[in-house]
């Protein structure tokens, strides 16, 4: 039971060390791509933690980060293009 | 921008509501019979108000291809199958090429023509080709006579040849999609 | 069952982490742009898998096995839209890559305009490097 903590501990601390490339980031580009990939991980995390738990809210809660992630990106690159 | 029609519609509110039965839990009440008909009567009428506003961005040809199951069928054989295995081949080239000392990156951008006459086959095709690591697909564009091409940013460029890069690419991905998509 | 479990989520976190390394350690953006790939595609699968099969096997929760499914779909279905998104807004916002690029034919065709037929090819052809040459001539056949 409590290796799944574990694991949801190691994807905390993958996320973290992309925060480097996410501060240091040398043009826009790279730190929207940092930052959808910090995302990820911690949307794993969470699932990890809703196993672990036993509560589908988590779940919930991961669901709706995917999406505000997903929008967040694309809304970012549309301002990029000028499009927006 | 085409007008939506009715079937289009139609078949945007199955799936939108499909969607919304998995999202709120509502298919395992369902299951145990303890669902109510005036949620999933309400339910009906959001995929509904949702169809109609959004049919025209997604639908536009073939609107019941996928009620046929031997479509879905192929559909799920070529998810499960045929992009797998290209998808474990490109991940664990990618992870050697991260962890190897020297970097081994000669990136570049190339053309490859690419044969296929439906959208969603299109579409297919691109978003296959962005999943497998190594490959994103920026643009799609066509010359003057008809021939549909992908600009594909390649983190190993093997060749500058644009059929010999594409075979490379995306040979059986294109095999597999124009299977479906007849 | 609990080794399968434990075994998928490991190579989730090793794929993971091979994402991660390259995201910090690639040289240029567009680079770094495919290990991201490499995160959101077999970093997420795994665990979900793994997350499945728990679900089924030891909570007996039928809402968590669906929200697994959702999420694994959810995450194939928009990952790659995002990538070519931010790709192409890249690419046209001015980001090129510090390295010389093997070939770009992206941006040799951006600098002739939009494409006709024949006329405007010719120009174009004879200032692009020596090496596209064969592939300027095998796009126009």
């Amino acid at each position: 039971m409590s290796e799944l903590l574990f694991f949801a501990i190691c994807f905390v601390a993958m996320a973290l060390v992309l925060a480097a490339r996410f501060v240091v980031g040398p043009s826009v580009a790279d730190r929207a791509v940092a930052g959808d990939c910090v995302e990820t991980l911690t949307d794993m995390a969470m699932v990890l933690f809703a196993l672990y738990s036993g509560r589908a809210i988590y779940l919930d809660i991961a669901l709706v980060t995917a999406l505000l992630g997903f929008i967040g990106t694309t809304l970012i690159a549309k301002y990029l293009e000028g499009k927006l | 921008m085409k007008k939506a029609n009715g079937a289009a519609v139609v078949s945007t509110m199955i799936v939108c509501y499909i969607f919304w039965l998995l999202v709120t839990g509502q298919i395992v009440e369902f299951f145990y019979g303890e669902a109510s008909w005036q949620i999933l009567a309400a339910g009906l009428i959001v995929s509904f108000a949702v169809a109609l506003f959004s049919a025209r961005f997604f639908i536009h040809d073939d609107t019941f291809f996928l009620a046929n199951p031997i479509h879905i069928l192929k559909l799920i054989g070529y998810c499960f199958g045929t992009f797998m295995i290209e998808l474990a081949k490109a991940n664990i080239d990618m992870a050697k090429r991260a962890f190897s000392p020297k970097l081994p990156a000669n990136s570049g951008i190339v053309k490859v023509p690419v044969n296929l006459d439906k959208e969603y086959a299109q579409a297919m095709l691109a978003n296959s080709i962005t999943l497998t690591p190594g490959t994103i697909t920026m643009d799609m564009a066509e010359d003057g006579n008809g021939q549909l091409y992908y600009y594909i940013h390649w983190i190993d460029v093997a060749s500058q040849d644009p059929e010999e890069a594409g075979e490379m690419i995306k040979g059986t991905l294109e095999k597999g999609i124009g299977g479906i998509w007849k | 069952m609990r080794i399968v479990i434990d075994v998928l989520i490991v190579l989730s976190i090793f794929f993971a982490f091979a994402g991660v390394v390259g995201l910090l350690r690639m040289p240029d953006t567009f680079c770094r742009m495919q290990s991201s790939t490499n995160v959101t595609t077999f970093g997420v699968l795994f665990v979900l898998i793994g997350g499945f099969l728990y679900a089924l096997f030891y909570l007996h929760n039928g809402e968590m096995m669906v929200k697994c499914v959702i999420l694994a779909v959810f995450y194939f279905v928009t990952s790659p839209i995002a990538g070519h998104a931010i790709a192409q807004a890249a690419y046209l916002h001015g980001v090129r890559s510090e390295k010389k690029m093997a070939c770009d034919a992206y941006g040799e065709d951006l600098k002739k305009g939009p494409p006709q037929p024949q006329s405007a090819e010719e120009p174009a052809a004879e200032a692009a490097p020596a090496q596209d040459e064969t592939a300027k001539e095998e796009s126009e056949t």
